[in-house]
């Protein structure tokens, strides 16, 4: 009895395990399989045409691009700011724990809430309208929270004897940052930075109310009224309402070049994550 | 100079974090004034006769979340422990990896995917019940199921990897089988950052917008005469993120009371985020971030 029970757990928590596994592979396959046949060079290098059903995505992918540019630029200074002050300015523990309890809340913060506060901040408050600046903002103030904590975490695994080897050397505190902490934390950073541009990228809620339309921009030109297209957007207008067939495939094909372009965000961070993970477990 | 650099970057972002509280405080001052609590506890939404109740899309918003939890906590809860009492290390983070894939989805994908295959598989399903259309709480707690459970998987896992493996060894070495150590042992032993996972994918699906928006049919003013009647999960209804990703946001902008109203949502749900995951990462002490 002992030993069935035994089994049977073994069983259903690896089926639980395979369903998890199942969904998204089965997921992957079905958005392979639909958007696969769109993939052509021409759909990723030219214009959107005919409300979608004709034409490409080359300005989609190229406005993805720049907010997801102008929100890393505007990120990371603020990013290195806020861990910086947790760790090497701040000498409290509770004024510590209190930034990184802010941290924490901020990244549940839905975003939604973050594209309205752009929306009545920079689109009708600075009055810029729709402009790819006011997206990268809102995107940034979403990374920010992923980005510093990943940070502060690579910052907290700094063998104490570096920087206690440092102070004895005679250096203080913003040497010891500058040669000591930045060049041993920048790893946290760039994959902090990865994961959190790789959930921007996807993002509609932020950006549909400060940054993006349909159709009908190109490059932006200033800042004022200067909206982008995006591919998460575009897929969501297609998809509300198209019912053309012709639509259909290259809406499919817009969402496989955004799951690839999310996945492969997260690639590029996998490395430097299994380093850590093989670090900690040493 | 560095020191003052980072204070400088660092005031620049507090201002921005404390800014998004205020703003929403601040704009919905005047729908507070009006209504008082019966903007909470009001049950109509007609913003023509300027009419704001709240309570249908707060019913919503915590059906959908309450909905994907009661689907993805099972299911989570097993992998979890599928991956961290069963698995050898690298296979262990090799499947984590992967699980952790589904998070990184983009919620239009899985509204998408809610568009064109869940809503009519949830219309098949149910057909007995003679539901109006596949857009229902359910179809949407169904398709936020799919995209909470990599935060309780990764979560839990964490939990469970805490529990120290010396315990585990003398549960063994008394005689219990695996799946007794697992639940005399390891399960109570996590159950705080077990509660934390929940509390987390909890928040994270109250404020998840596209996907639901595209699946929940959006119908105001939906509110079950029980609320413990489970019918209406076959019905249409709103969230207060729908609500808000909605095209209402930008008819709204330029009325002050009708404004006030929609900002009171944007500060409801704040609200209620920040509870769920301040008192998930009390829990806890870890964020998926």
């Amino acid at each position: 009895m002992r030993k069935l029970l035994d089994f049977v757990l073994g069983a259903v928590v690896a089926l639980c395990a395979l369903v998890a596994v199942g969904i998204l592979l089965g997921l992957v396959y079905v958005i392979a399989q639909r958007g696969g046949p769109a993939i052509t060079w021409n759909f990723l290098t030219e214009q959107i045409r005919l409300v979608g059903a004709s034409g490409g995505i080359f300005w989609n992918l190229i406005g993805t691009m720049i907010l997801l540019a102008s929100a890393f630029v505007i990120c990371v200074p603020l990013a290195v700011g806020l861990a910086l002050v947790e760790r090497a300015w701040l000498r409290h523990p509770a004024s510590r724990r209190a930034l990184c309890t802010v941290l924490y809340t901020m990244n549940g913060v839905p975003s939604i809430v973050l594209g309205i506060f752009g929306f009545i901040v920079f689109v009708q408050g600075c009055g810029w309208g729709k402009s790819w600046l006011a997206g990268g903002l809102v995107l940034a103030l979403m990374m920010l929270p992923t980005v510093t904590v990943s940070l502060i975490e690579r910052l907290k695994a700094i063998p104490s004897k570096y920087l206690e080897a440092a102070a004895a050397l005679g250096l203080n505190r913003a040497q010891i940052v500058w040669s000591v902490q930045i060049p041993q934390a920048w790893g946290g950073l760039l994959t902090g930075s990865l994961l959190a541009l790789a959930r921007a990228a996807g993002e509609t809620a932020p950006i549909m109310f400060t940054a993006t339309i349909f159709a009908g921009a190109t490059l932006p030109k200033g800042i004022r009224e200067s909206p982008v297209l995006s591919l998460p957007y575009h897929i969501f207008i297609l998809a509300q309402d198209s019912f053309d067939p012709a639509v259909g495939g290259k809406l499919w094909g817009a969402a496989l070049v955004l799951l690839a372009l999310v996945f492969l965000l997260n690639l590029l961070a996998l490395p430097s994550r299994l380093k850590i993970h093989e670090e900690a477990n040493v | 100079m560095t020191r003052a650099l980072s204070w400088f970057f660092s005031l620049i972002a507090l201002v921005g974090i404390a800014g998004v509280v205020g703003l929403f405080a601040w704009q919905s001052v005047p729908v507070w004034q009006q209504e008082g609590w019966g903007y909470l506890t009001g049950v109509k939404w007609f913003f023509r006769q300027h009419q704001f109740g709240a309570l249908p899309m707060i019913y919503g918003s915590v059906a959908v979340a309450a909905v994907a939890l009661l689907l993805a906590a099972p299911i989570g809860f097993g992998a979890a422990i599928f991956t961290a009492e069963y698995l050898p290390r690298r296979l262990r983070l090799a499947l984590k990896i992967l699980i952790e894939l589904l998070a990184g989805v983009p919620s239009v994908v899985y509204g998408l995917l809610g568009i064109l295959l869940l809503r009519d598989w949830v219309y098949d399903a149910f057909a007995r019940f003679d539901p109006l259309s596949g857009d229902t709480l359910l179809t949407a707690g169904a398709l936020l199921a799919v995209m909470v459970l990599p935060t309780i998987v990764t979560l839990s896992d964490d939990a469970l990897r805490g529990v120290s493996s010396a315990q585990r060894q003398t549960a063994r070495s008394l005689g219990l089988t695996r799946a007794e150590t697992i639940f005399s042992v390891s399960l109570p032993q996590a159950k705080a950052g077990l509660g934390a996972a929940l509390l987390l994918a909890f928040g994270r699906a109250l404020g998840e917008t596209i996907a639901v928006f595209l699946v929940v049919g959006r119908q105001d003013n939906h509110l079950p005469a029980s609320l413990f009647s489970l019918r209406p999960l076959l019905e249409s209804g709103q969230t207060l993120t729908s609500k808000l990703g909605g095209s209402e946001t930008n008819i709204a902008y330029g009325e002050p009371k009708h404004w006030a109203a929609m900002a009171g949502l944007g500060l409801i749900l704040l609200v209620m985020t920040g509870v769920v995951t301040l008192l998930g990462t009390g829990f806890g002490r870890r964020s998926d971030a």
